[in-house]
């Protein structure tokens, strides 16, 4: 029985605040989660995960390239499914379970993406917007087909889009932890990389480092990124959790470091209100929204709100930290 | 020994030459000028030298050894145009940057390093604005960032895309000054320059480019009538359609 | 299995297939706008940013009507219209007013609109689940189900859409063509944007039925992409554009009807839209490589065909250096000229059926009249050339070598008689060494 039923947003919250409290008396185990417990801190975590990594994408004008793989990670999960499962043995049921799985589709779908782009780019010098739209609406056409064809059983159509969040287990938080502290660790060690790669990467060139590089693990992070929040949110509103966190952050300050702490405050803050908020709909309404949908509406509001005061007091500051 | 050797250097991006057989030197100490109109590869040819851009044939050596062994005496102070200004970053990280060649991977600047990249803003006069972020710096104060990062280096050759663009006559005399002290300090400059009318004046040695190599050599030889009209008459058609013909099937 | 011709004449199938068509063409000939002025990825945000258009025209239209019916059509296409409009507006807000990178600000809508599209989707699918089936046929698309009313709207549109990329033929010339002169005539750039953008607008509400919103970039870049393979020329471009769109939808439409069977799917449809971008995207794919002038394999080719010209022509090169009456043996040639014993033989083989060495006794050649002129046809360019080079650019003579060796496999006759006509056809070349004349040098 899920303790949260019937509970508007302010009850919500002091639920939460009270069984939070219970946990660090050690009261309360992981195992007795609640289920939007375990949604609050998935979502929580992929928020983390998606804005640590968004940032860079925005600073090195990589959006698009991720919005490309947020489709043709599609394609990588299901020739993961298709190839990888038989050949690794038991796994739980269906996608989404297995770690190694998951990593392999991460690295198929950045490899075809990268690949074609720059095959279309260099070899066949088509121009680079078309590039991008080419392949990526290309493979997700066959991603598409594909799982119509051989893997109707996943229900991936569906929840590739939407994402589920009530069949959240507390397994993807395991997933979804790796991969909010990997982008992390990533994040810290490369700082100093990440600053120089993103801001003149000519000069990065002229130093000694090797921009390409460190492009091609930005790709490979996103990709694995997109993997660990597809089942929550699905992969296309995870373009929004990249992109909103951080540009509502640059709102707040101009300090990079400031960002990159910011930024993923943001995206777990508005992913804990977004379950809450869906739960009081439920609650006081009886409406049943799409809580991946609510996220991104809110991320939205967030955004408005943080640019409001820059256009009505026309300064180009408006920078708080 | 020279602070600059090019020997047949070429560069082409697609189909259409940038660079074409470019020969020449520059000693050591010299404050030079590249000259030539838009789109001759001046900003080409400073990539190549740094190592950004891959060349199609062609050597360079720099302050007597082979280019790739020496980048860390080179450095880049870029046209303020390419840059993005409203990136995230503060004055002080900027020049910070000139450091990151000899932090290497994985380090992070320590308080020494802070320490002497102050002391460059000091020199330059900017010191006050060491945490503004970059896009609330005026155009002399853009330049000037840039020239603080390349002092940081420690290079022994500089080399500058266009950094008189833009600027009003005070600032223009303030980056002159600096360089001139570059100059005695026994620096070598290279410095990509569009106003005509300053170059004599400015520098010491001109190279005059137009894809391929008009002249090159110490200003009183080479800045005169004959090469001005070859370096800014138009490209030699010839030479395009040779060009063209070699990209077809190269 | 249904053949292909049962797709144009059966009843059932019929209406759908050609208004598909008659959808994509729509969509190719506003891509060729689009990927001229480097707009695709625009069209990829703004078609998200339809879909929640669609959805509250939905959503509206459920309170009024239970099932959806013959108005549901118009009011989605109406939703959709002002949805991407509305986004369109955002974004060029955010890259003025907030000054956003475009790419960031294309992504910011794309995410944002669909988002709110998902939610109200949401809800759509628990109070009217009629109607959410119905428009999650716009999400990849499917032409199968349209009404003949909803052809006849879509047609009227195909045709307002054609009659404007007539309107604005003139103009994307010049931008075409010229870039720069283009802007500088400011004020009819920001109509025909507007224009353009109006268009790019229409040809995604036209185009969603059929391929989908998320697909729908695709069918805007792949027949363009593919038709600029083919041919420069404006006017055709639009018009293989079209072709191919048209092609690929009815492609399109019969294997989303008969792929699952081939699947052993019999009640299976796969969405029109993937299989029409498929389409799309293989008949790119192979224009990338098959076209005549710049297809890779062609270009492949040529690059081959060209490095052996060259290696032929040093080996005569050679050859004439040692004199006109000298002679070699085989083994004397391969040797001389470091090559490896095939390409020695290939080469040897080569030269013999053009005529160009003569056989002079037993294992003894040499260069017969005609290859004595084809060699000294070489030797002339390099030796231009390198007249070109000192006397014209100002080069040194010492450094002029490298150059020619590989010019003089280029040089074609238009511009071997410019270069003589320039130099006023010298005798010498910088090294003091004779330059072949021009009779010498005639090909037979």
């Amino acid at each position: 029985m899920n303790p949260y039923w019937g509970k508007d947003f302010f009850e919500f919250f002091s639920l939460l605040f009270l069984r939070l409290v219970r946990a660090m008396k050690g009261d309360l185990a992981f195992c007795d989660l609640a289920s939007d417990e375990v949604q609050l801190l998935v979502l929580a975590g992929v928020g983390i995960s998606t804005s640590l990594i968004g940032n860079l994408l925005i600073l090195k004008r990589m959006t698009m390239l991720a919005n490309a793989l947020s489709h043709t990670i599609l394609l990588g999960l299901v020739s993961a499914y298709l190839f990888l499962f038989p050949l690794m043995g038991a796994s739980e049921e269906g996608i989404g379970m297995d770690l190694n799985l998951l990593m392999a589709a991460a690295f198929f779908t950045s490899l075809f993406t990268v690949l074609s782009t720059e095959f279309l780019k260099r070899v066949a010098k088509v121009q680079e917007d078309a590039s991008i739209g080419l392949v990526f609406t290309t493979l997700f056409a066959l991603g598409i087909t594909a799982v119509t064809l051989f893997a109707r059983n996943l229900h991936l159509e569906a929840d590739a889009v939407m994402g589920n969040v009530d069949a959240l287990h507390l397994h993807d938080l395991k997933l979804v932890g790796f991969v909010a502290l990997l982008n992390a660790v990533v994040m810290l060690l490369f700082f100093k990389e990440w600053k120089i790669t993103a801001f003149d990467s000519r000069l990065a060139a002229s130093l000694g480092f090797c921009p390409l590089l460190f492009d091609l693990l930005l790709l490979f992070q996103t990709a694995l990124t997109l993997v660990g929040a597809f089942r929550a949110v699905g992969v296309f509103l995870v373009l929004a959790l990249l992109v909103f966190p951080p540009l509502a952050a640059r709102r707040l300050t101009h300090n990079l470091g400031r960002l990159f702490f910011l930024s993923p405050l943001l995206g777990a803050a508005a992913s804990v209100l977004a379950v809450a908020l869906s739960r009081h709909l439920l609650s006081v309404y009886h409406l049943a929204l799409s809580t991946a949908g609510l996220l991104v509406f809110i991320l939205g509001c967030l955004y408005l709100l943080l640019l409001l005061p820059s256009l009505t007091f026309r300064k180009k500051k408006g920078i708080i930290l | 020994m020279h602070a600059l050797e090019i020997e047949q250097l070429t560069v082409s991006f697609d189909k259409t030459p940038v660079l074409w057989d470019i020969n020449f030197s520059l000693p050591t100490g010299r404050l030079c000028a590249v000259v030539g109109p838009n789109g001759a590869g001046k900003s080409t040819l400073l990539q190549a030298i740094l190592g950004i851009v891959k060349p199609l044939s062609g050597t360079i050596r720099l302050l007597g050894e082979e280019a790739r062994k020496v980048q860390a005496r080179v450095a880049y102070v870029p046209q303020r145009s390419s840059v993005d200004w409203n990136f995230p970053i503060s004055v002080l990280d900027v020049v910070l940057m000139g450091r990151y060649r000899k932090l290497g991977l994985f380090k992070w600047p320590k308080a020494s390093d802070r320490d002497a990249a102050r002391s460059i803003l000091k020199k330059v006069g900017m010191l006050e604005y060491e945490s503004r972020q970059i896009s609330q710096l005026s155009g002399g104060q853009k330049q000037r960032l840039f020239i603080a990062r390349a002092l940081l280096q420690q290079a022994d050759l500089f080399l500058l895309d266009e950094p008189f663009a833009g600027v009003d006559m005070a600032t223009e005399k303030e980056i002159l000054e600096l360089l001139g002290k570059l100059k005695q300090e026994g620096k070598t400059l290279l410095v990509v320059h569009h106003d005509l009318s300053t170059v004599q004046n400015y520098f010491d040695w001109a190279l005059l480019l137009n894809t391929a190599l008009v002249a090159s050599g110490p200003m009183e030889e080479v800045f005169h009538q004959a090469n001005i009209f070859r370096a800014f008459g138009k490209r030699h058609a010839l030479l395009e359609e040779v060009a063209r013909l070699s990209g077809d099937v190269l | 299995m249904t053949s292909l011709v049962d797709f144009l004449t059966d009843s059932v199938l019929r209406g759908p297939t050609i208004g598909s068509m008659l959808m994509c063409i729509a969509t190719a000939l506003v891509g060729v706008i689009l990927l001229i002025r480097k707009e695709t990825l625009l069209g990829e945000a703004l078609s998200h940013a339809a879909y929640p258009g669609i959805v509250g025209s939905a959503l509206f239209a459920s309170l009024i009507f239970k099932t959806p019916g013959a108005d549901e059509g118009m009011s989605v296409i109406l939703g959709a219209f002002l949805s991407a409009s509305l986004g369109l507006f955002l974004i060029s807000f955010l890259q003025k007013k907030v000054s956003l990178h475009s790419d960031a600000a294309l992504c910011m809508i794309l995410s944002l609109f669909f988002g709110v599209g998902v939610l109200l989707a949401s809800r759509l699918q628990v109070t009217h689940a009629v109607w959410y089936k119905q428009i999650s046929l716009y999400l990849y698309g499917q032409a199968a189900t349209l009404v003949d009313r909803d052809m006849a709207i879509y047609a009227v549109l195909v045709l307002i859409t054609a009659l404007c990329v007539f309107f604005l033929y003139r103009f994307v010339q010049w931008i075409y063509f010229d870039r720069a002169f283009a802007k500088s005539v400011g004020a009819s750039v920001r109509k025909v944007e507007f224009l353009v953008h109006f268009l790019l607008i229409l040809s995604i509400v036209i185009g969603m039925r059929s391929v989908g919103v998320v697909l729908l970039s695709g069918m805007l870049i792949a027949p363009a992409v593919a038709a600029r393979r083919w041919t420069s020329r404006l006017s055709m471009l639009f018009f293989l554009a079209a072709l191919i769109g048209g092609g690929s939808a009815f492609l399109g439409n019969y294997l989303s009807v008969n792929l699952p069977l081939l699947f052993h799917r019999e009640s299976l449809a796969l969405p029109t839209g993937p299989m029409i971008v498929l389409v799309g995207a293989a008949i790119s794919l192979f224009s990338l490589f098959f076209s005549l002038e710049s297809g890779l394999i062609f270009r492949a080719y040529r690059m081959r065909a060209f490095k052996n010209r060259c290696l032929l022509e040093n080996v005569l090169k050679r050859l004439w250096k040692e004199g006109e009456k000298r002679e070699f043996s085989f083994s004397e040639i391969v040797h001389f000229n470091q090559l490896s014993s095939l390409s020695g033989s290939l080469l040897f083989f080569k030269m013999r059926c053009q005529g160009w060495l003569q056989r002079k006794g037993k294992g003894r050649y040499r260069l017969s009249s005609d290859g004595w002129r084809r060699a000294s046809r070489t030797v002339r360019l390099h030796r231009l050339w390198e007249v070109y080079l000192v006397d014209y650019l100002g080069q040194h003579a010492d450094r002029v070598h490298r150059s020619a060796e590989e010019i003089e496999h280029l040089l074609s006759y238009e511009l071997e008689r410019e270069l003589t006509r320039l130099l006023k056809d010298p005798k010498k070349d910088p090294h003091k060494q004779p330059i072949p004349n021009d009779h010498e040098s005639l090909l037979g």
